[in-house]
């Protein structure tokens, strides 16, 4: 009975109780408190009183959405969820159908917040440079001198202005005072020891700081967003809009917060259901996949977009791509999961999967439908998950760049679209740099470099029919996209979606 | 509130209508000492059960109360409200009342209290009373501070010392809201589960930041008061202290108590495991 094996010495420390001290009481900053605060400073100035709604449900838990498997027992599964009281989507979209068609088309179109959000951002971004400037030159802001800083300089020409400004007023101060400022701009120029002495010699232009080189600002960031376009770009509105005859999604009604049962093993060996965030369904059902269409899901993983595109049996050929193998290999795990021909449809080529950076996919002019699904910052995850955060302090040079990437692959995808083809280009962040801003930074690239030109679909009147489901972005302050706010009834997203044809 | 005032008024306007025939009118005019019918009638028309009662009785009870220092109006609102008082032998009554005193809120503030509170005279233990009100003066430092508490929550009596404890150290270790504003509010009256719920719900929305342990005290906060949060209905709390609507608060409710569920149920599973391996 008692062996050897089965005996633990379990070392256990128990720490004494009573008062602890204050220092540990106040926790340390993680990486979730770091991402709240920016997006308290960030989303605060964008969305105004609103964002304390939006901030509330993203710090609570989110809404599922069920997902029927066509591959199981479906009947079975649907009458488990209906007896549990869940919905499904198809009815409710039938009946919103019903109660627009009387109703014209909304007139108001998007135009109205337009131009509101881009004084917003530009406002930031300049708050944010003073900032900075402030921050490496702390005697400037005393001095007043950030009050006459220029307010659309570039960060580097701003910083060269600000230093000849307080060297210049050095010398009106009396000599203490002068001392005491030096000695503080002396504090933000210590230089890092492991770059050596040495390297104090070395010449440095006056603008930049040694040991700072590669010092990324976070205002660059807020630089992403422009407004001016230079390229042609036509906005008109979606006419179309099937819901797919086979899909069968469950959700409970708005202010319904209880969850689905677990999925169960069905005959044919697969999951019976799958349950995802309500509003990653939007994105590939505004797709619109048509029979026998070709399509790419450019960042697959964890690949619950996938599967639905896979549920509406339309499909021909699904490419799923993603960057890391690692998450390649989760997408197909999920697909194995839930799918019962998973070999076959493997074998047949119907269902392909590739590892690689969606920027250097180069089947141009391959695919009919494409659902770019970019990495973003993820703001549901980042505020609640300290694993794989991007607020990681280490991370700000991919976090501040992120609007780059974004760009890049969206504009590489408008490659891979066969003209008139259409793509869905997606984020889960309520950032409008990563939403109307990359948008806008990738149909400026592909028109320059690669003359390609697109129109954007507008979604709204499609949106309409959601709206007993989802809370939408509304009165709207978005060019390009449609977006799903976290709201704590219906606590769904944040999701932007903007649907891309390429022209003919 | 409004009965008390209502009462009062009737009160003074009977006696001004009955003036010649009583004897010491002037006296009586401005603080009534003696019971008079007209005031039994009075109380028997708020409170009918109080009719089976026959004058000694009455007389008595008040007799014992004016001993004390209760005045008439006090004796008054306390037998209207709890009219099992009138049976009670005098010495019952006395024992009560020292229970009472005991205490040691000072006798202005002892009548105060079981003039609001009636229902407190029903305490017949002692050493239970002592020993909770000691517990509780243990946390707010002062007998006045206890005093204010149990104005604002005589719920407390009948709370177990734990669930205090509990509530005590939410407020003023996670909360860190300090004794003077705790016993200005009615917070203690509430379950922990819904003080939590209300003070998780405005951190998540951002409008309540916990001061740093070493903050100034006297630096003000933009944070909410205790009794703001706490003494609200739940439809004022959500409009008005938060700025929301009430479906959101509603919807919020019912996920933070999953959540916390989900979280203990966690824990629990976890300590099994650690159990096992023990």
């Amino acid at each position: 009975m008692l062996n050897v094996r089965s005996v633990f010495w379990l070392q256990r420390r128990w720490k004494s109780g009573g008062k602890k001290r204050w220092n540990v009481l106040q926790n340390k900053k993680n990486n979730c408190d770091r991402a709240i605060d920016s997006f308290d400073d960030f989303y605060g100035s964008v969305y105004g009183t609103r964002w304390k709604n939006m901030r509330a449900a993203l710090l609570t838990r989110h809404k599922y959405i069920a997902m029927v498997n066509n591959f199981g027992n479906t009947e079975q599964t649907c009458s488990m969820l209906e007896t549990d009281g869940a919905i499904n989507m198809k009815s409710l979209i039938n009946l919103a159908q019903e109660r627009l068609r009387g109703t014209d088309p909304a007139t108001e179109g998007q135009g109205q917040n337009r131009y509101e959000i881009d004084d917003k951002l530009d406002a930031l971004l300049r708050k944010q440079q003073e900032r900075e400037v402030a921050s490496i030159y702390p005697s400037a802001g005393e001095d007043g001198a950030s009050v006459q800083m220029p307010q659309q300089l570039k960060y580097d020409n701003v910083e060269a202005k600000e230093k000849t400004q307080s060297e210049s007023k050095d010398f009106k101060q009396s000599l203490t005072k002068a001392l005491e400022n030096d000695v503080k701009l002396d504090e933000h120029r210590l230089v890092d020891p492991q770059f050596g002495t040495g390297g104090l010699y070395e010449y440095m232009p006056a603008h930049s700081i040694k040991g700072m080189e590669d010092w990324v600002a976070e205002s660059e960031h807020y630089k992403y967003y422009q407004t001016s376009a230079d390229f042609p770009l036509r906005i008109e509105p979606e006419t179309l809009f099937h819901y797919p005859e086979h899909l069968a999604l469950y959700t409970y009604e708005m202010g319904n917060c209880s969850d689905f049962k677990a999925p169960k093993k069905c005959l044919t060996g697969v999951s019976s259901h799958f349950m995802m965030d309500g509003a990653s369904t939007l994105p590939p059902l505004f797709l619109q996949v048509q029979p026998g269409e070709k399509v790419l899901d450019a960042c697959a993983s964890p690949g619950g977009k996938s599967l639905l595109l896979l549920q509406t049996l339309h499909l021909d050929k699904l490419v799923c791509n993603d960057i890391q193998e690692s998450r390649v290999n989760r997408v197909r795990r999920l697909m194995q999961e839930f799918l019962f021909d998973y070999k076959q449809r493997l074998a047949a080529k119907h269902l392909i999967f590739s590892q690689s950076d969606a920027r250097n996919l180069d089947e141009y002019q391959q695919y009919d439908k494409i659902l770019v699904d970019v990495p973003c910052t993820t703001d549901r995850h980042v505020v609640m998950e300290q694993d794989n955060n991007i607020f990681k302090p280490s991370r700000i040079k991919e976090r501040l760049r992120i609007p780059e990437l974004q760009s890049d692959i969206l504009a590489n995808c408008l490659r891979l679209l066969r003209p008139g083809g259409s793509l869905v280009y997606s984020t889960c962040s309520l950032s409008p740099i990563q939403n109307d801003g990359v948008v806008h930074m990738a149909l400026q690239k592909v028109f320059i470099e690669h003359g390609i030109t697109a129109t954007i679909k507008d979604l709204s009147r499609q949106a309409e029919l959601f709206s007993d489901v989802f809370k939408f972005e509304h009165p709207k302050g978005l060019k390009y996209g449609q977006m799903v706010i976290p709201y704590l009834p219906a606590n769904f997203g944040p999701m932007y979606f903007s649907k891309i044809t390429r022209n003919v | 509130m409004l009965r008390k005032l209502l009462f009062n008024t009737q009160i003074v306007l009977r006696q001004q209508k009955k003036l010649q025939c009583t004897r010491n009118l002037a006296a009586k005019a401005a603080a009534p000492k003696i019971l008079e019918p007209v005031h039994i009638e009075e109380a028997i028309k708020l409170e009918p059960t109080l009719s089976i009662y026959t004058p000694e009785l009455w007389r008595r009870a008040h007799e014992t109360f004016q001993n004390h220092g209760l005045e008439t109006v006090n004796f008054l609102r306390i037998v209207t409200a709890n009219p099992t008082v009138l049976r009670r032998t005098p010495e019952r009554i006395i024992s009560s009342l020292e229970i009472w005193r005991a205490c040691q809120f000072g006798e202005t503030l002892l009548h105060l209290l079981l003039t609001k509170y009636p229902e407190l005279l029903d305490v017949s233990d002692s050493h239970e009373l002592l020993s909770h009100v000691g517990f509780l003066k243990s946390r707010v430092s002062t007998n006045k501070n206890v005093w204010k508490l149990l104005m604002n929550s005589p719920d407390l009596l009948a709370q177990s010392e734990k669930s205090i404890e509990e509530k005590v150290d939410y407020i003023m270790d996670v909360m860190r809201i300090e004794v003077p504003e705790l016993v200005k509010s009615s917070g203690l009256s509430m379950s922990l589960e819904e003080l939590r719920c209300r003070h998780e719900f405005l951190v998540r929305l951002g409008l309540f930041k916990p001061r740093a342990p070493k903050a100034d005290p006297d630096e003000p906060t933009t944070n909410h008061k205790l009794y703001q949060i706490t003494d609200t209905s739940e439809k004022t709390f959500a409009t008005k202290i938060c700025h929301v609507t009430l479906p959101e608060f509603e919807a919020f409710k019912d996920l933070h108590a999953r959540e916390i569920e989900r979280k203990t149920r966690k824990r629990k599973e976890e300590e099994d495991f650690s159990d096992d391996e023990e």
